[in-house]
C-alpha cells in the first residue's frame, strides 16, 4: 500500500517537474528558432463582437509563417476572447503578457479593453498595435496604437463631409455612449465646430444601445427641425434607426454614420436611405474591386473572413508588426519589439490616408455613400477626407 | 410630445399582442411563457433564411416561419403537458426559460450574431393628421393586439372548444374526468399562441432593430403589460402593452428623464405590483 502511494507521488512528482521544465522554456521565448509569442485580447462574444480583425492578423501571420517567418523562427499568435466583460479582459491580458510572454499585442479589437489594461501594459512596457481601436483608451495611452482612424476622429470626419462638402446646415447629433465615452465624444464635435464654424443643432446623449425601438428619438430629431443625423451606433441600431425614419415618412434626411455600419450585411438591410447615408471609410473602400485591396482581399477570402473595415484594421496591424519586427537587429525581445515600435518610420500603405507609425493618429476616411434602393456602397470621392482640409 | 407619444405606439402594440398572448397562456395553461417572444424570433429569423437562401417568395417563407413558430411553441407545450401537468405553475414557467436561451444560443449558431435583413411586409407612413405621423406598423399592431383580444374572449365566451378550455383551466381534474382531453387541447393553445407571436414580430421586427437578443428580450415589456391584467383579463393587458409604449415613447422626448426608458417596463412592474399589495397587510404580502 505505502509503496503503491509512494510509487504514484514519485510519478506525480516527475511529471509536475517535466511540465515545470516545459512552460520554463516556452515563458522566455527569447532562445533561438523559438517562435515569437504575440498576443491580442478581443471582444469574440458578448453584447457587441469584433472578431474579424484577430481572425486578419492570424492570417498574415499564418502566412508569414508558411513563408519561413523570421530567418526560421515563426509568430506564434495567441488570441484570447474577453467577452466584454472587464473581469476577463485584465485576466486575458496577464495570461499574454504574464505567462505566455508576448512581446507585444497585435490586431486586438475589444469594447472596452484599452481603457482597462492601458495602465498594465505602461507597467510592462509593452505596446499594443490594436487593429480595431473601439474605446477612449485605445487613443489616448503612449503604450497602444491602433491601426483604425477610430470612432472619435470618425466622428469629427462625418460631420466636417456633412456640414462642409454636403454643404448640410441643422445637423444633430445622436450618441450612444457606452462607458466613460462622452467627453471624448464632445470633444469630437468640439474640434468639427474649431475647424468649421459650424455647431450641431442639438447633441441628444440618452440613445441608448441595443434599445428595440428607436422611433421616439427619430421623431424627435424631426421634430426639431434636423436635416441631417451624424450617429455612432453598432449596425443593427444603425438599421433600427433607418428603419424608424422610413416608417415615419422621413425621406429627405440626410444620415452621418460611422464605420462600424459600412458592411454588405447593412447594405442588403437597407432599402429605403433617405437622402443618402454617409460614412467615411477608415481603410481603402472595400466594396470596389481595386488593385489596392487585392491581397488584402485574396487573404481573406483563401481564409473565409468576411470582408469587413475590421479584417481591413487587423490585417494592416499585423503587417505593419511584420515590417518592424524584419528591421530589428539582435534579439527579438518585448524591449527590442517596443523600441523598435517607438522609433518606427512612418509606414505608407493605400489602404490607409494616415501613414502608420506608433503613437500617430490616424485623421482621413474615403466618403462612400448608400443611396436608397442600391443595396451597395459606392465611392464618392477620389481622395482621402483629412480632419481639418 | 403628442408626436413622441404617438410613435410608442407601434412598440406598444407589440407588447399589447405578446401581452395578450401571455395572458392567455397563463390562464389557459397555467404558465408563464417566457419564451414567447423567443419563438416568435425563430421563426421571423427562419422566415429571412427561406427567402435569402432558398429564394422562396416572401409571403411562402413568411408564412413557413410561421408554422416553425407554432411547431416549436407547440413542442414544449408538448413538454409541459406530457412531463409536467401536475407540476406547480412555478415549475412549468421556470421551465420555458430553457427554451429561452436555448432558442438564442440556437439562432447565433445558425444564422449568426448580426441583425437579420428582413423585407419589410407593411411599411411606410399609413396616415398623418394635425401633422403627426402614424405608420402602417402601428396601425397594424395596435389593431392585432385588439383584435386578437376580441376574438380570443369570443371563441373562449361562445364556443364549445372555449367552453372546454375554460373548464380545464378552471377545474382540471373535473374537466378530464368529463372526457375533455386536456393535453391536446393545452398544446393547440401553446401552437396558436406560437403562430401569434410570430406574425406581430415579423410585421414590426423589419422597423426595429432585429437581432436576436432585443427581439427575445420583449418578453420583459409583454409581461409588464400582462401584468397590468393581472395575468387574467385580456383588455388590461392590451392597455398595459398600448399605455407602456406610449409612456416610453414620451419618456424619449424630455432630456431630464430620458435614460430612464430604458428601466421603463421594470419600474411599471414594480409600481404595479405595489399597488395591488397596496391593502396587504405585512404578514400575508410577505
Amino acid at each position: 500500500m505505502n509503496r503503491r502511494a509512494s510509487g504514484t507521488a514519485a510519478l506525480i512528482a516527475v511529471a509536475a517537474l517535466t511540465l515545470a521544465g516545459c512552460t520554463g522554456g516556452d515563458a522566455g521565448s527569447g532562445g533561438d528558432g523559438a517562435p515569437i509569442v504575440v498576443g491580442s485580447v478581443n471582444t469574440i462574444s458578448g453584447p457587441a463582437t469584433f472578431p474579424e480583425a484577430s481572425l486578419a492578423a492570424a492570417a498574415v501571420f499564418d502566412a508569414f509563417n508558411e513563408a519561413g517567418g523570421l530567418d526560421g523562427r515563426t509568430i506564434d499568435y495567441k488570441t484570447l476572447d474577453d467577452k466584454g466583460d472587464p473581469a476577463t479582459a485584465t485576466a486575458s491580458a496577464r495570461e499574454l503578457v504574464g505567462s505566455d510572454g508576448a512581446v507585444a499585442l497585435v490586431g486586438s479589437a475589444s469594447l472596452i479593453e484599452c481603457e482597462i489594461n492601458a495602465k498594465y501594459y505602461e507597467q510592462e512596457g509593452i505596446l499594443s498595435m490594436p487593429g480595431i481601436g473601439v474605446d477612449t483608451g485605445c487613443f489616448a495611452s503612449d503604450n497602444i496604437s491602433p491601426a483604425n482612424v477610430g470612432p472619435f476622429n470618425d466622428m469629427t470626419l462625418t460631420l466636417q463631409y456633412g456640414s462642409e462638402v454636403l454643404g448640410l446646415d441643422d445637423i444633430c447629433i445622436l450618441l450612444e455612449i457606452a462607458g466613460s465615452t462622452r467627453p471624448t465624444y464632445q470633444a469630437a464635435i468640439d474640434k468639427w465646430t474649431e475647424i468649421t464654424g459650424k455647431e450641431p443643432k442639438y447633441v441628444d446623449d440618452t440613445v441608448p444601445y441595443g434599445a428595440s425601438d428607436y422611433t421616439p428619438y427619430i421623431v424627435k430629431a424631426r421634430d426639431q427641425g434636423c436635416k441631417a443625423l451624424a450617429i455612432n451606433p453598432v449596425e443593427p441600431d444603425a438599421i433600427g434607426q433607418v428603419k424608424a425614419a422610413n416608417a415615419q415618412g422621413w425621406d429627405d434626411v440626410t444620415w452621418l454614420y460611422l464605420t462600424s455600419v459600412y458592411s454588405e450585411n447593412f447594405a442588403d438591410a437597407i432599402d429605403n436611405a433617405g437622402a443618402g447615408i454617409y460614412v467615411p471609410a477608415e481603410f481603402y473602400p472595400f466594396t470596389d474591386d481595386d488593385e489596392i485591396n487585392a491581397d488584402w482581399r485574396e487573404l481573406m477570402e483563401a481564409n473565409d473572413i468576411p470582408l469587413t473595415s475590421f479584417s481591413q484594421g487587423g490585417y494592416l496591424a499585423a503587417k505593419y508588426f511584420i515590417e518592424v519586427l524584419e528591421g530589428i537587429d539582435g534579439d527579438i525581445t518585448r524591449e527590442s519589439v517596443s523600441e523598435a515600435l517607438k522609433s518606427m518610420e512612418p509606414i505608407e500603405n493605400p489602404m490607409v490616408g494616415t501613414p502608420y507609425a506608433f503613437g500617430t493618429q490616424n485623421t482621413a476616411g474615403w466618403p462612400i455613400i448608400l443611396k436608397s434602393g442600391t443595396n451597395a456602397w459606392e465611392k464618392v470621392a477620389d481622395d482621402w477626407l483629412r480632419i481639418g482640409e | 410630445m403628442l408626436q413622441g407619444a404617438i410613435a410608442g405606439l407601434a412598440a406598444g402594440g407589440l407588447y399589447a399582442v405578446l401581452g395578450v398572448c401571455l395572458t392567455l397562456m397563463s390562464r389557459l395553461v397555467r404558465v408563464v411563457n417566457f419564451a414567447q417572444a423567443a419563438t416568435g424570433m425563430f421563426g421571423a429569423f427562419t422566415a429571412v433564411w427561406f427567402v435569402r437562401e432558398i429564394r422562396l417568395p416572401i409571403w411562402l417563407g413568411s408564412v413557413l416561419g410561421v408554422l416553425v413558430a407554432g411547431l416549436l411553441a407547440a413542442a414544449i407545450g408538448f413538454i409541459a403537458a406530457t412531463w409536467l401537468s401536475e407540476a406547480s405553475t412555478t415549475t412549468r414557467s421556470a421551465m420555458t426559460v430553457g427554451p429561452l436561451l436555448l432558442l438564442i444560443s440556437m439562432s447565433f449558431i445558425l444564422f449568426g450574431n448580426k441583425p437579420q435583413p428582413f423585407t419589410p411586409i407593411i411599411a411606410g407612413p399609413a396616415f398623418s393628421f394635425g401633422g403627426v405621423v402614424i405608420s402602417q406598423v402601428t396601425v397594424a399592431t395596435v389593431a392585432m393586439a385588439i383584435v386578437t383580444a376580441i376574438v380570443v374572449r369570443i371563441v373562449l365566451r361562445r364556443t364549445r372548444v372555449g367552453t372546454q378550455l375554460r373548464a380545464l383551466s378552471e377545474r382540471p381534474t373535473t374537466a378530464e374526468l368529463l372526457g375533455i382531453r386536456s393535453r391536446p387541447l393545452s398544446i393547440a393553445v401553446w401552437f396558436v399562441t406560437g403562430v401569434i407571436s410570430a406574425i406581430a414580430i415579423m410585421i414590426v421586427a423589419p422597423s426595429q432593430s432585429n437581432d436576436a437578443t432585443s427581439l427575445a428580450m420583449l418578453i420583459v415589456p409583454a409581461a409588464a403589460a400582462a401584468l397590468l391584467g393581472g395575468f387574467r383579463r385580456l383588455d388590461l393587458a392590451v392597455v398595459g402593452g398600448v399605455v407602456l409604449g406610449v409612456l416610453g415613447g414620451l419618456v424619449a422626448q424630455i432630456d431630464e428623464v430620458a435614460l430612464v426608458r430604458n428601466f421603463l417596463p421594470f419600474l411599471f412592474i414594480v409600481v404595479l405590483l405595489l399597488w395591488t399589495q397596496r391593502k396587504e397587510v405585512w404578514d400575508a404580502a410577505r
